[in-house]
């Protein structure tokens, strides 16, 4: 309509540039605070003998009361939770194995996190070593072999207990030590598509265009 | 609006795809040489919009742009969208390559149900009320009925139907209204600079 009569067209196209350049504008402020997407995560790690998880979006605004799903390697159903107004959701270890943490977000968004069996070990040698005693943790475990050569029966007894005592003074340190650290592998995470992902999809579509014309120009050729 | 892997069941997954492969097929029988390059530049603008983040609503949403692509391309939308959606799942690690049949059809069939409603309002002679009015209209509701149809692809997995479509559409609601905009601006824009793009031949 507006293409008939050519001096509107002018003012009008004007307007329509200034428009359409706004709209560009707001887009672009849009991007840098918000590349990204709805894909979510979660990320479990063993802190004593708790696991915690930790679930986010992709634009990194947590998951909030999702519930989340822990299975055992036979995918037996172990617990169920809800995660907290931060995305969070901690629960005691359930068994010794392998585990199969499933965030279950809303919109047919799923996430899964699998925690090896070593990672629940250290957990694990702290409670077994309990009942077992000093007898098992002076065969097991060599380090301490050199130490405990030289010291008599009721002596090492003694040691046992304070090397056990020393392992849980180590382990809690080295657990809140270690907390940033585990938390920033969280947020490593959280992986967000980049430039080269961006560019390499754009590269992809042009190279299916370009075979998709080189097919088509072939057939009309012919 | 991607689906994650695991969380449809088979069935749903195979008539997904099933579905998605007749509309594949319907988009290339109507494909011709001089498409292409219209479709490889909304395939593109398909597979970057998903990047932009919508920041209101109450869960991460973002753009979809299938009401755009779909008013312009009508059955095309439906190649252009699945190489858009395969991209973003191997790249963005967005849906999955199971649920690319799903995902392909929630977001292209919206867009060619649009299409047919709205697509006669793109011929020359129409006012320009009429076009901004249903190019919004495009942009609006074929976001609304992808947001439907995610919610009827995890009811037939069991989920509840109304909680499940209501939640999709109202975290959808802020991206509905920006698509309809986004839409408006890019057709009346293509009206101007380029408006063989949107007449005759592409009317399928």
């Amino acid at each position: 309509m507006f293409r008939n009569n050519p001096h509107n067209a002018v003012t009008l196209g004007l307007k329509y540039n200034i428009i359409c350049l706004i709209f560009t504008m707001l887009w672009l402020l849009l991007l840098p605070v918000s590349v990204s997407a709805h894909n979510v995560t979660v990320f479990a790690w063993v802190d004593g003998d708790t696991i915690h998880t930790q679930s986010k979006f992709s634009g990194g605004k947590r998951v909030k009361n999702a519930p989340i799903v822990v299975y055992d390697v036979k995918d037996v159903l172990l617990l169920e939770g809800k995660t907290d107004e931060n995305g969070m959701f901690s629960f005691k270890i359930p068994k010794k194995t392998a585990l199969k943490i499933v965030l279950k977000a809303s919109m047919g968004h799923l996430a899964v996190w699998k925690l090896q069996a070593e990672e629940l070990g250290e957990a694990e040698s702290k409670t077994a070593a309990q009942p077992t005693g000093m007898k098992t943790s002076l065969v097991t475990d060599s380090d301490s072999a050199g130490i405990q050569k030289n010291v008599d029966v009721s002596e090492s007894t003694k040691m046992s207990l304070g090397r056990r005592e020393i392992e849980e003074i180590i382990n809690a340190s080295l657990d809140k030590k270690l907390r940033p650290i585990t938390e920033m592998l969280a947020d490593a995470m959280n992986h967000e598509p980049g430039f080269t992902e961006i560019m390499g999809g754009i590269g992809y579509i042009l190279g299916i265009v370009g075979i998709a014309l080189y097919f088509a120009n072939r057939k009309r050729n012919r | 609006m991607h689906i994650s892997e695991g969380v449809l069941s088979p069935a749903v997954l195979i008539g997904g795809a099933a579905f998605a492969a007749a509309g594949v097929a319907v988009g290339m029988k109507n494909l011709e040489q001089k498409d292409i390059p219209t479709v490889g530049i909304l395939s593109a603008a398909f597979f970057v919009a998903s990047l932009i983040h919508v920041p209101a609503g109450p869960v991460s949403a973002h753009l979809i742009l299938n009401g755009l692509v779909g008013l312009i391309l009508g059955w095309k939308a439906f190649p252009a969208i699945l190489i858009g959606l395969s991209l973003q799942a191997l790249l963005f690690q967005f849906g999955g390559m199971t649920t690319l049949g799903v995902n392909t059809l929630n977001m292209a069939l919206p867009a060619v149900i649009c299409h047919h409603m709205f697509k006669n309002s793109l011929k020359t002679g129409m006012g320009k009320h009429t076009v901004t009015v249903c190019a919004f209209a495009t942009g609006f509701f074929s976001v609304l009925l992808s947001g439907i149809m995610v919610g009827l692809s995890l009811y037939l997995t069991g989920e509840a139907f109304l909680p499940a479509a209501k939640l999709v559409v109202a975290a959808h609601l802020p991206v509905m209204f920006i698509e309809g905009i986004l839409t408006t601006t890019c057709i009346l824009f293509l009206k101007k600079v380029r408006p063989e793009i949107l007449e005759g031949d592409h009317v399928s």
